[in-house]
């Protein structure tokens, strides 16, 4: 029997099949069940650590004693009158100034140079990512290595067209640049990556169209490449910059912050008031000045990355 | 036509040009690496002398003989080994549960969750470094493996990654092992984790990568020095260098200490270069 | 005794009512086809009689059971997907074997059910191969394989052929057909293919915006459309739509002047409609051909010869279309001025809600 709809309004006796659902629906017990065990230690070692920093900042803290009395502010007033820490931040500004520019151009050159799906362009890549791979401390041995005016391969390579040596890490203006160079080489890396990917992304036909078209190799770039990689580029810049401000390793191990702390970078600082002046409330203060310069540039950066959604 | 012909011997040109830059820039970028490496196979003294020189003449093993030979440096290693494998496999645990709880179930509250866990994203290690080493040093568990291993499970990273595998695989395989009478922990073992092979391969080599290269944790947590890892191993052997041991045992030891690495990236180049692609393309 | 029924069914997502109090008896063994346009909330309730998508109100029964609350699995329905859903890292047999392991059949048992399966779809030979090395046809019938194994009591198909292309869809139409008669199982089956509607359903359920329209035998719902939508939905080319005006109306029929010009006849019921209403007429385009004494005129716009027939394209008076048919290869070309003729009972007659004028019980003899 054909039957016809009614198009009946919900009798008030017919209950409610989804309001009588029960409150520990057997979806809500398993989805907390398989996230609980990351959800534990994510309290645990990252969420709780972040209050207790808080905490910690406004104390004078002893490493295994506890607290030793509670300060306030005074840790906070005491950071913002200390000269050694705006130089600390200046120096970390001046590092992010110039290796950011630096890796980004270079990443992208390189990019653009081996955007083709080659195999040789692939090996290019590969090595050139290579230098990523190694850790901070064999990277500043590297470079100390190279830079070193008395045995470096920098040195002798100069040497043989009569250019004397540079003591790069003793010398007040060359120290940071030293830092930016063995940090350009050991970053490189991931930028180049990411804009491989993002060049891959632009649809091949677009530059057919532009061949076509009769464009040249800089109009093509200049009016499809890079608007297309816009995007890609703000994001690079912005992970770049968060990456080296919390630069630690390559000042700390190449430098020791110096020549007279013209390299000494922000986190180098909390490290050094924590683990060898022992004011673990005071460079908690520092943490938490680094954690809001981070968090605004981070907000920055998920911002722009789900734009595009 | 001509204008074609020059026009193509034009490219041509470009071509070999870029082609010859490219190889230099790439040999010089490999330099120091390659000069590292033939300084560990030459002998300490000759090394006095002079350190010039990309090939290593004369050669000797004996820098690599007494790394294994010296205690700590082992020591050292089997640590980084022993975080690096602890790390790797239990994030890769942690992360899939949860990243298929957060792509996949609908529970109450998913939401809330996923921008909680999210914001963690912002949160810089060296934020929290200093707090957790209080914790752990009024629990006594500094130089332990447990301290080296644990603070790092919590970052998001993974989670994320999992959670962006687990939410491009199709609603209908799971609505078909749902008709099928498979429960969650059935879907999630049997059907979830072996399509996420590649996800997973790709987790474990940046977290092994990560945990193998650590340097600011390890150095403020494992003070005492049979608990170093070989990062933070390398960077103490670095004051010292001219003195005792010698050039070529230091950089053996650095090429000892980036050997995994690179064999693991060496392998596994092609997880690596799309593990980017998927973090950063969506 | 009634296999399926739906009874006021709603569905709402937050503020959004997408279907409205759904009312229908689905009996044993017949094979029913949800048909509408993309939107139309087919899918939606085939999903919801298997349990994939809440029911907001309303009730379902499964033979005597009301299985709103009940899990998917334990409904005793399987679903056939659009996209066939096939477990890809495992083979074949594991592919259909899965759903009878979770619910503790014996392994002996699951075999043979699965080497049945196999031999009713005739894909014995791809039992140890993994989805990845077969084609779309083949993995459609695994899973459709898979949704036999269970031996549910109501087969769902969610459009299981529209990944297929065009020759590959009839073959399978025929083996559905076939199965159907094979496994004398209640069939549900979603499609947005008006074709294969009318060719597999024992009923057809029409469905616009959540709701139904007609439901019935699909030569019924040819023949007697209750609706401009139904009538121009089913049949291809569709239906051609004339407006026109009443002029008379009594028991014979209908009087109306077509706004393209001429006068017609129509012998329907004239109780919906009164002197002077706009309306519409309804005719197939088979009904329509090509004559010297027919009452529409107007000039060819297009031909198209399709071998066994052509399809002329009119342009009447009043700058509308009619489509007409001539048998075979027609002789007429574009530009040709022609007259179109066809029986007064081909004529649909729709009010100017869209609602059709029924058939008087005995066709009068035309004026």
């Amino acid at each position: 029997m054909a039957t016809n709809s009614t198009s009946a309004p919900a009798a008030k006796g017919v209950a409610d099949t989804e309001r009588r659902r029960p409150r520990l629906s057997p979806d809500t017990v398993s989805g907390y069940g398989f996230l609980a065990p990351f959800l534990i230690v994510y309290l645990v070692f990252l969420v709780y650590p972040l209050f207790r920093g808080f905490y910690l900042s406004l104390h004078q803290w002893d490493l295994l004693a506890g607290p030793l009395g509670w300060t306030g502010l005074q840790n906070y007033q005491d950071l913002l009158t200390d000269p050694t820490f705006w130089t600390a931040l200046g120096n970390t500004f001046y590092f992010v100034v110039l290796t950011v520019p630096l890796t980004t151009v270079l990443a992208l050159v390189l990019a653009l140079a081996l955007s083709k799906p080659t195999r040789t362009n692939a090996v290019f890549r590969a090595i050139f990512f290579s230098s990523s791979i190694v850790s901070v401390t064999v990277v500043t041995l590297i470079w100390q290595m190279v830079l070193s005016p008395s045995r470096g391969i920098l040195a002798q390579a100069l040497g043989t067209v009569g250019i004397p040596p540079l003591d790069w890490l003793n010398d007040q203006h060359l120290a940071m640049l030293a830092l930016v160079i063995a940090t350009v080489w050991w970053s490189l890396g991931l930028p180049l990556m990411l804009f491989s990917a993002g060049l891959q992304q632009i649809p091949g036909d677009i530059y057919e169209a532009a061949r076509l078209d009769n464009a040249s190799g800089w109009r093509t770039f200049r009016y499809i490449t890079w608007p297309a990689l816009h995007r890609t580029t703000v994001l690079v810049v912005l992970i770049e910059i968060i990456l080296h401000f919390q630069v630690f390793g390559q000042p700390f191990l190449m430098t020791k912050g110096g020549p007279a702390g013209s390299t000494r970078s922000l986190v180098q600082y909390i490290y050094e008031s924590g683990f060898r002046d022992w004011h673990l409330g005071y460079a908690s203060t520092g943490a938490m000045v680094l954690f809001v310069v981070m968090l605004i540039a981070s907000l920055a950066q998920l911002h722009f990355s789900r734009k595009e959604d | 036509m001509s204008d074609a012909t020059t026009g193509r011997r034009r490219a041509d040109t470009g071509r070999i040009v870029t082609l010859t830059v490219l190889v230099i820039a790439a040999f010089l970028w490999l330099v120091p690496m390659i000069w590292v490496l033939a300084m560990s196979l030459k002998p300490n003294e000759v090394l006095m002398r002079t350190t010039a020189g990309l090939l290593p003449v004369p050669f000797t093993l004996d820098n690599f003989i007494q790394i294994l030979n010296t205690a700590k440096v082992t020591r050292w290693f089997l640590n980084s080994i022993g975080v690096a494998v602890l790390m790797t496999g239990i994030t890769l645990v942690l992360s899939s549960l949860g990243g298929y709880a957060l792509a996949r179930i609908p529970f109450r509250g998913a939401r809330i969750m996923l921008i909680f866990i999210i914001a963690g994203l912002t949160v810089p290690e060296q934020a929290v470094f200093i707090p957790l080493d209080t914790m752990f040093a009024s629990w006594h568990m500094n130089n332990t493996i447990i301290a080296l291993v644990t603070p790092r499970l919590a970052v998001p990273f993974g989670v994320f990654l999992m959670m962006q595998f687990f939410k491009a695989v199709p609603k209908e395989l799971e609505e078909a092992a749902i008709l099928d009478n498979a429960s969650r922990l059935k879907i999630f073992f049997k059907i979830m984790l072996p399509l996420a092979r590649p996800a997973l391969t790709t987790l474990g080599i940046f977290t092994f990568l990560y945990a193998w290269n650590d340097y600011l944790w390890p150095l403020v947590s494992a003070t005492q020095e049979n608990h170093y890892t070989i990062t933070t191993g390398l960077a103490s052997l670095q004051g010292n260098f001219a003195q005792s041991e010698g050039l070529g045992f230091l950089m053996a030891t650095a090429v000892f200490a980036s050997a995994p690495v690179l064999i693991v990236y060496l392998i596994f180049q092609r997880y690596i270069v799309q593990g980017i692609a998927m973090s950063s393309g969506k | 005794m009634t296999d399926l029924k739906l009874q006021r069914v709603i569905k709402r997502y937050g503020d959004d009512q997408v279907v409205h109090g759904v009312d229908l008896d689905i009996r044993e063994r017949e094979f029913v086809v949800f048909v509408g346009p993309s939107g139309c909330g087919k899918s939606t309730l085939l999903r919801m009689i298997a349990g994939l998508e809440s029911i907001s109100d309303g009730d379902v029964h499964i033979g005597d059971t009301r299985v709103n609350d009940v899990p998917p699995g334990q409904r005793g329905v399987s679903m056939v997907f659009q996209n066939y859903a096939l477990y890809p890292h495992m083979t074949v047999r594991e592919n259909m074997s899965f759903g009878l392991r979770n619910i503790g059949t014996p392994e002996n048992e699951i075999r043979q059910r699965v080497d049945e399966a196999a031999a009713i779809l005739r894909i014995e030979p791809l039992l140890e191969r993994r989805p990845r090395d077969m084609s779309g046809g083949q993995r459609q019938r695994v899973a459709i394989g898979r949704a036999i194994v269970r031996q549910p009591k109501v087969f769902l198909f969610d459009e299981p052929l529209s990944n297929l292309d065009a020759k590959l869809r009839v073959q399978m139409r025929i083996e559905l057909a076939r199965l159907h008669r094979q496994l004398e199982a209640t069939m549900i089956y979603v499609t947005h293919d008006q074709v294969e509607a009318m060719t597999l359903a024992d009923r057809m359920v029409v469905l616009r915006d959540g709701r139904i329209e007609q439901a019935g035998a699909p030569v019924d719902l040819y023949e007697s459309p209750c609706n401009q939508f139904v009538a121009g939905f089913l049949g291809s080319p569709s239906m051609n739509f004339l407006p026109a005006s009443v002029t008379d109306h009594d028991g014979n029929g209908v009087w109306v002047d077509l706004a393209a010009g001429g006068r017609l006849h129509v012998p329907r019921d004239a109780s919906r409609v009164s002197r002077g209403d706009s309306v519409t007429v309804g005719l197939r385009p088979e009904l329509v051909s090509p004559a010297d004494d027919g009452v529409l005129s107007g000039s060819l716009d297009v031909v198209e010869h399709l071998g066994d027939q052509t399809l002329l394209y009119v342009r009447l008076g009043d700058d509308s279309t009619v489509i007409a048919r001539d048998e075979g290869s027609s002789t007429h070309a574009a530009g040709d001025t022609v007259r179109l003729a066809f029986s007064d009972d081909a004529c649909h007659l729709f009010d100017g809600d869209g609602r059709a004028c029924p058939r008087l019980p005995h066709a009068a003899a035309t004026a």
